[in-house]
C-alpha cells in the first residue's frame, strides 16, 4: 500500500516536472533572449547571457508608440473598473432583491441580460463597430463604454448569484429603521459583497487588459489609441526578423500582470475561480 | 391600535413604491447600455446580412436571404473553416478535458512543492493570448527547429506552424499551454469539495482506487466538467487571437472568426461576414444547448 503510494507520487513527480519544463522552457527562452545582442543569439540560443544586454529594453522603452499604449491600456482598464463598480453592484442588487420581492419586471429583466453570454461576439463585431463609428466613439473612451455594456450580462450573474446567498434579514431591519433604499444598499449590502466584487474585478481586469480583438476592431487605425496587445501585435509585425527586440517588446507589455500576479497570486486564483465555478 | 397599524401600513406601502423606483432607477443605466451596445448590434447584424452592403459607403439593397444561401451551398472557405474549427475543437477539448483533470489530480495530491507547481501552473492564465501566441511564433521559428536539428527529429527540423500538415497542431499546442491552467484550477477547486470520508467509507467497504473514482470522484465532478466543457467548445469554435497571432490563417489554419474578420474588413464582404456570423452563432447556441442538458442530467444530487 505505503510501496504503491510512493510510486504514485513519484510518476506525480515525474509529470509536474516535465509539465513545469514545458511551461518554464519558452518563459527562459524568451527572457534570456531579450538579454542578448542579435549576434549573442545567433551563436547561442540556449545559454543564459553572457552580460545584461539592455540594448533591446532601451530601444523598445524609447519607442514612440508604447506610452500611448501603456497610457490607455491603463485607461480602459481602468476606468472600465471603476464604471463597473458603480453601475453594477446597485443594478444587480436591484434585480436581485426585485426578484426576491416576486417583481415579475424584475425576472423579465434578469433573463434578458442573460441572453447576452449566449449572443455570439462575431454578429455583432461589424455593426459594433460601424455604431461606434457614427457616435464617434471608436476610441479609448468608447472602449469604456463598450467593455461596461458587456457586463452587464456576466457580471450582473455572477453578483446576483452571489446576493441570492446574502440574507435580506439585514436590509429589512434597516428599512424598518427608517433609511432608503440607497442607503440600505451603499451602508449594509455593499460592504458585504466584497469577495464577489474581488472576484469580479480580477476576471474583469485581466480580461480587458488582455482583450486583443475589440481593441484590434476599434483602436487598429491610429497608433496613438493603440493598447498594448495592438502594439505587441503591430510591434512584431514591423519588426519581425529582430527576436531581440519582438521578445522584450512582449516582457515590457507582460511585466505589469506578472508582478501583480507574484504578489497577489492567492487572489488572483481565488478571484478566477469563485467566478466560473459558480456559473 | 388601528391608527398604527393603518399608518405601519401605508409606509411599508409607500416603502415598497420607493423601492420599487430605486430598483429601476438602479437597473436603467446597464439596461440602456446592454441595449445600445448588444441588442442593437445584434438586431443590426441580422438586418445587414439580408442586404448586400460591402461596408463602405451607404448604397445597399435588400436581397433576403442569398448571403444565408451562398455561405451554405456555395462557399468552399467556409466549409474549410468550419471543418478547422470542428477538428481544433474537438482536439482542444479532449485535450483540456483530459490533461487538465489529471493535472487537477497531481495538483490534489499532498506532495511536498505543491504550491510552487500550482503557482507555476496557473501563470499563463494571466498572461494575454497574443503575448503567447506571439512568443511561441518566434520559438517555432527560431527555436523549435535547432532543437529538431540537433536532435535528428524530422517534424521539427522546420517551422512547425508554416506546414500545412502540421500548423493546426502548433496551434493546438500553443492553446493548450496557456488553456490549461483554468480548466485546471477549475478542476482543482471541483475536487476540493468532494467529502473526504466518502473515500474513507468506500475504502472501508473494499472498493479499490479505479472503483472509488468511477463512483464518487467522477459523479462529484459532472458540474465542473459542465462548465469546463462549455467554455472550451466555446473558445474552439471561437479561436482567433492564436490564429491571428501566429499564422493570420495560412497553411490551411483559416478559422471561422478569422474568416469572418477577413470578409468584413480585407474583402469588403461586409453583410456576407455576418451571415456566416449568424449561421456559427446558431450553431455554438446549439452546441451549448445540447452540452447543458446532456451534463445536467447526469448531475449528482
Amino acid at each position: 500500500m505505503n510501496a504503491s503510494k510512493r510510486r504514485v507520487n513519484l510518476l506525480a513527480y515525474l509529470i509536474l516536472i516535465v509539465g513545469s519544463i514545458l511551461i518554464l522552457f519558452p518563459l527562459y527562452i524568451t527572457i534570456c533572449t531579450t538579454f542578448k545582442t542579435q549576434a549573442e543569439s545567433a551563436s547561442s540560443f540556449f545559454t543564459l547571457p553572457k552580460s545584461l544586454y539592455l540594448g533591446n529594453y532601451q530601444q523598445i522603452l524609447s519607442h514612440p508608440t508604447l506610452k500611448f499604449a501603456y497610457g490607455n491600456t491603463i485607461y480602459i482598464t481602468v476606468f472600465s473598473l471603476l464604471a463597473e463598480l458603480l453601475v453594477m453592484p446597485p443594478m444587480s442588487f436591484a434585480i436581485s432583491r426585485g426578484m426576491h420581492h416576486r417583481g415579475k419586471l424584475f425576472k423579465a429583466l434578469y433573463f434578458f441580460f442573460l441572453l447576452g453570454i449566449f449572443l455570439p461576439f462575431q454578429v455583432r463585431m461589424m455593426p459594433l463597430m460601424k455604431l461606434l463609428g457614427d457616435l464617434s466613439m471608436l476610441n479609448p473612451t468608447g472602449m469604456v463604454l463598450l467593455y461596461l455594456a458587456h457586463a452587464t450580462c456576466e457580471s450582473m450573474f455572477l453578483y446576483v448569484g452571489y446576493l441570492e446567498s446574502v440574507s435580506t434579514s439585514l436590509e429589512e431591519a434597516a428599512y424598518i429603521d427608517g433609511a432608503s433604499t440607497v442607503q440600505t444598499f451603499y451602508q449594509i449590502i455593499l460592504p458585504l459583497m466584497r469577495p464577489i466584487l474581488a472576484t469580479v474585478m480580477i476576471r474583469e481586469g485581466l480580461a480587458i487588459w488582455n482583450d486583443y480583438m475589440l481593441p484590434l476592431i476599434c483602436l487598429n487605425r491610429s497608433n496613438t489609441m493603440w493598447t498594448l496587445t495592438l502594439f505587441q501585435y503591430n510591434f512584431q509585425s514591423e519588426f519581425n526578423v529582430d527576436y531581440n527586440q519582438a521578445f522584450s517588446c512582449l516582457v515590457v507589455a507582460s511585466l505589469p500582470v506578472i508582478v501583480l500576479y507574484i504578489v497577489m497570486q492567492k487572489q488572483i486564483i481565488g478571484g478566477l475561480t469563485n467566478g466560473a465555478v459558480k456559473e | 391600535m388601528t391608527t398604527s397599524s393603518a399608518s405601519h401600513k401605508r409606509r411599508s406601502h409607500t416603502m415598497r413604491k420607493e423601492q420599487y423606483l430605486t430598483y429601476l432607477l438602479m437597473t436603467l443605466p446597464g439596461f440602456v447600455l446592454y441595449c445600445v451596445f448588444l441588442i442593437l448590434p445584434i438586431l443590426m447584424g441580422i438586418y445587414y446580412s439580408l442586404t448586400d452592403w460591402t461596408g463602405i459607403g451607404t448604397n445597399f439593397n435588400f436581397v433576403g436571404i442569398e448571403n444565408y444561401i451562398k455561405v451554405l451551398t456555395n462557399d468552399r472557405r467556409f466549409i474549410q473553416a468550419l471543418q478547422f474549427n470542428l477538428k481544433y475543437s474537438v482536439f482542444l477539448v479532449a485535450g483540456i478535458v483530459i490533461i487538465g483533470f489529471i493535472l487537477a489530480l497531481l495538483l490534489n495530491r499532498e506532495l511536498k512543492g505543491r504550491t510552487f507547481f500550482r503557482t507555476l501552473y496557473f501563470m499563463p492564465a494571466v498572461l494575454s493570448m497574443i503575448t503567447v501566441g506571439l512568443v511561441f511564433k518566434q520559438i517555432y521559428f527560431y527555436v523549435l527547429p535547432k532543437i529538431g536539428q540537433a536532435l535528428n527529429i524530422s517534424v521539427l527540423a522546420d517551422n512547425v506552424i508554416a506546414r500545412k500538415e502540421t500548423a493546426i497542431y502548433g496551434i493546438l499546442f500553443v492553446h493548450l499551454w496557456q488553456g490549461l491552467a483554468l480548466p485546471t484550477l477549475l478542476f482543482l477547486a471541483g475536487l476540493q469539495t468532494i467529502p473526504q470520508d466518502m473515500y474513507e467509507a468506500a475504502s472501508i467497504d473494499g472498493a479499490n482506487a479505479w472503483h472509488q473514482f468511477r463512483t464518487i470522484t467522477v459523479p462529484y465532478m459532472m458540474p465542473t466538467l459542465s462548465v469546463v466543457l462549455i467554455l472550451a467548445v466555446k473558445q474552439g469554435l471561437n479561436v482567433f487571437d492564436y490564429v491571428s497571432s501566429m499564422t493570420k490563417g495560412s497553411y490551411n489554419t483559416t478559422s471561422i472568426a478569422m474568416l469572418i474578420y477577413q470578409n468584413a474588413f480585407e474583402r469588403n464582404r461586409f453583410s456576407y461576414s455576418i451571415a456566416q456570423a449568424v449561421l456559427i452563432g446558431l450553431l455554438i447556441a446549439l452546441i451549448s444547448f445540447i452540452q447543458i442538458r446532456y451534463t445536467n442530467g447526469k448531475k449528482v444530487d
